[in-house]
């Protein structure tokens, strides 16, 4: 039995908006990054279940290639938040205001 | 049109050429010199003259030597029959005929030189009495002690240099670069002494005024470039040339673009703007004032630059474009009035100045108000021949000044002179025929000059010109009040007993001063001989050599457009001035003025000649005053600037600061204002941002939404 494409995309959807709903609410720059990976996985699941749906491969190729650049964007991130602690002795991004006009 | 083929045209040659062989006509390829020659002494006074004996002196001795020499050779090449030179030096915008900016705008800016007779005798007057005023300096800077001699030998270098090249520039364009570095060579020698307070001030004033009249010449010279598209003197192709076929109608040319109005009125204004930068540099009425004040400069300096040679470059621009004006009725008759006017109105004042340079100074823009009457009164050869004597007579004038002021010490006032015939003998017989020559007495050469001057006014005037005929009355006015003033000067300096301890044993002066004045001195008692115009039904009309000589008979080729004859057709002709030539004796008006020029001398002597002279000129009472400032000249002048154009700078300031300064702020200040209320949105806080953008894509969703009509 198959599941019919409309579930997976309800469950991409349904990701997306934990993910969106997380860095709309959290301080933590740590909880930011996982939020931002929840949103990258929703967009995955999407791919996947349309590669699905088409009979096609490329939608999963692009997943993968998708991984590979949250996994770039986590290491980035994790700097970012190294120099964020260094400087502010905090990673809670409300702290990190000295930028604006 | 006839005759330009006479014309040696070398377009295009823009190198000096180099010289192998002295040849006959190869003097004309050494012509760039006479104005080099000078140049040189510039650089080496000014770079070298501290460690030169005199200061430098003998650089510009040599450069004028040279100059001289060369410009006497051509003279004798034209007078053995060379024809006229011209020659394109160098060209600085346009190159090559075919070049692409003389294509698009038919425009070609060049340097070139135009000899010609009336260049060439301009060439020997400028360069002669250079030299006779290095001369002087020797005695009158050098010997006094003055520090800043290089700079002054320099000055008198690049004034030469600047003089000669305006000389014998071939177009319009060079001739206003030169005439605006003889301004500046003018304001630097003024100047001179600048740690004074009043010799900057007046060089400032001079400069000023002078750039006020030359600034409505720069307009002319543009305007000139639009319409003509060359602003060359000489040739078939010159804007002289161009604009007599443009207005007379035998000549099928192309027409000529006017803005609007008819060509004669157009060329008219063309010619007044031109005339601008004559009157302002001749010292016109009423842009006379800033000469009188030019004395502040060293005596030599006024001698050159403020008697004979740069105050002759306005009216020596008229000679030169004779043909263009010839053509223009208006502009004549503008000129001779205002000549006219000027002659007397500076005569007036000279009556009642105490201080020699200054009489001399209102005598000189009087004398050229007597050359631009002569030139605007179809006296083309009498204009010429004022200025070759006048330029003789006044530096000598000035030079015996320069004298009298060594010998007193600096000090001016002529009621402080006094009896100095007996001690400086030389001086006083120069200065005596200088005066002499200045009041027209006959034989000195002012008299045939000044003579000429006022009997081609009157001959054209009674030719159906009343406004002449008012010009000419103005003029023979002036001859009487010319005898009183000059006589008054002689009387005072020289005449009765000294009337202070300096005038009674005064300073000697050295054969560096006496040589120019013995040499102006004799060519002032001959200098008539050039042109004796009164005498012309006795010793006929071929004996007037400078008539002759401007005629171009002397040449073996015709002068062509140049020449004073054809002048004369263009005055005469219909398309032309339109002056008609009364036939007259010139002997009548040659008595008529010798007898004014008389009683003005004698009435000076009448008032003037005792041991002990008193002041006479008190009895004017009021109208003394108003001569002695000036008809409050400087006055309105000054009202004019700081009274109505000041006020008027000031309305303009408030509206350019505030209108215009006021809408760009208004700008700058709302988009300010908006920016900061504007940018509180920018937190710093990375969850609102992720906020907007959520909630942007959202809106957007729906906006999609509604015009696709999903809901």
């Amino acid at each position: 039995m198959t599941v019919s494409v409309e579930w997976y995309l309800l469950l991409s959807a349904a990701v997306f908006c934990v993910g969106l709903f997380g860095i709309l609410v959290r301080q933590n720059a740590l909880m930011f990054l996982m939020s931002v990976e929840l949103m990258l996985n929703a967009g995955n699941i999407n791919l996947v279940a349309f590669a699905l749906y088409w009979g096609n491969l490329t939608g999963q190729v692009f997943a993968l290639f998708l991984i590979g650049i949250a996994a770039a964007e986590v290491a980035v991130g994790l700097g970012i938040i190294l120099v964020l602690n260094r400087n502010f002795d905090d990673i809670d991004v409300t702290e990190a205001t000295t930028m604006r006009w | 049109m006839m005759g330009t083929t006479a014309l040696t045209t070398l377009a295009g040659t823009a190198t000096v050429p180099q010289f192998i062989s002295l040849a006959t006509k190869d003097v004309f390829k050494l012509a760039p010199a006479i104005a080099l020659f000078p140049l040189a002494s510039f650089f080496i006074s000014l770079f070298l003259g501290k460690r030169m004996p005199k200061g430098g002196a003998l650089a510009g001795i040599a450069a004028t030597i040279a100059s001289l020499a060369l410009s006497v050779w051509l003279v004798i090449e034209l007078a053995i029959g060379g024809g006229t030179y011209q020659e394109t030096l160098y060209t600085f915008v346009g190159g090559a005929s075919d070049s692409a900016v003389v294509e698009h705008t038919g425009v070609e800016l060049t340097f070139g030189l135009l000899i010609d007779p009336l260049a060439a005798l301009m060439l020997v007057i400028v360069s002669l009495i250079s030299l006779l005023v290095h001369l002087f300096s020797l005695g009158y800077m050098n010997d006094e002690g003055e520090t800043g001699l290089p700079r002054y030998y320099a000055g008198l270098g690049l004034f030469t240099f600047s003089m000669l090249a305006f000389v014998y520039s071939d177009n319009l364009l060079m001739a206003f670069v030169f005439f605006e570095l003889v301004g500046v060579c003018s304001y630097l020698l003024i100047g001179f002494w600048f740690r004074e307070d009043a010799p900057p001030s007046a060089a400032k004033k001079a400069f000023l005024i002078t750039r006020f009249g030359d600034y409505f010449f720069l307009i002319g010279v543009v305007a000139i470039f639009a319409t003509f598209g060359t602003t060359a003197f000489a040739g078939e192709n010159s804007f002289v040339t161009m604009a007599a076929d443009g207005l007379n109608p035998d000549v099928a040319a192309e027409g000529i673009d006017t803005p609007g109005v008819s060509e004669d009125t157009w060329f008219t204004v063309l010619g007044l703007l031109v005339l601008g930068g004559v009157v302002g540099k001749s010292a016109q009425f009423p842009l006379h004032t800033w000469l009188p004040d030019a004395m502040e400069g060293p005596t030599p300096v006024s001698a050159l630059i403020h008697a004979a040679t740069m105050v002759a470059a306005g009216v020596y621009l008229v000679a030169r474009m004779y043909g263009f004006f010839a053509l223009l009725p208006t502009v004549l008759a503008v000129i001779a009035l205002i000549g006219g006017f000027t002659a007397l109105f500076a005569a007036t004042m000279a009556l009642v100045k105490q201080e020699l340079k200054q009489v001399l100074a209102y005598s000189t823009i009087s004398q050229y108000g007597y050359m631009m009457l002569a030139l605007g009164g179809g006296g083309y050869v009498a204009g010429v021949f004022h200025l070759t004597t006048h330029a003789i007579f006044k530096a000598l004038l000035f030079l015996g000044a320069g004298s009298v002021i060594i010998a007193m010490h600096h000090n001016e006032n002529m009621w402080e002179m006094g009896g100095l015939k007996d001690r400086m003998p030389v001086t006083y017989a120069t200065f005596l025929a200088g005066s002499l020559a200045l009041a027209g007495i006959f034989p000195f050469a002012g008299f045939w000059s000044k003579d000429e001057v006022l009997f081609e006014t009157l001959a054209h005037g009674l030719g159906g010109s009343p406004i002449l005929l008012i010009a000419y009355g103005f003029g023979a006015l002036a001859v009487v009040l010319t005898g009183l003033y000059t006589f008054r000067m002689v009387f005072l300096t020289f005449h009765g007993e000294p009337r202070t301890d300096t005038a009674e044993d005064p300073e000697t002066v050295g054969w560096s001063v006496k040589l120019p004045l013995v040499v102006l001195g004799v060519l002032s008692v001959v200098g008539g001989v050039l042109n004796m115009g009164v005498l012309k039904d006795i010793i006929g009309e071929s004996n007037l050599f400078l008539h002759e000589w401007l005629d171009g008979a002397t040449m073996d080729t015709d002068l062509g457009a140049l020449s004073a004859s054809h002048y004369s057709e263009v005055l005469e002709a219909d398309y032309g001035a339109g002056y008609e030539v009364t036939d007259l004796s010139p002997l009548g008006p040659g008595v008529v003025a010798l007898v004014f020029a008389v009683v003005g001398v004698g009435a000076a002597w009448y008032l003037y000649s005792g041991a002990d002279p008193e002041p006479k000129m008190t009895r004017l009472g009021r109208v003394r005053t108003v001569l002695l400032r000036n008809y409050y000249q400087d006055e309105y002048q000054a009202w004019l600037a700081t009274g109505l154009t000041l006020p008027f700078s000031r309305i303009a300031d408030k509206f350019d600061r505030g209108l215009i300064d006021g809408i760009v702020n208004g700008i700058g200040t709302v988009s300010m204002v908006v920016g900061r209320q504007f940018r509180q949105i920018q937190t710093g806080v990375v969850t609102n941002y992720a906020a907007l953008l959520a909630f942007s894509l959202l809106l957007l969703l729906f906006a999609f939404g509604f015009v696709g009509g999903w809901f």
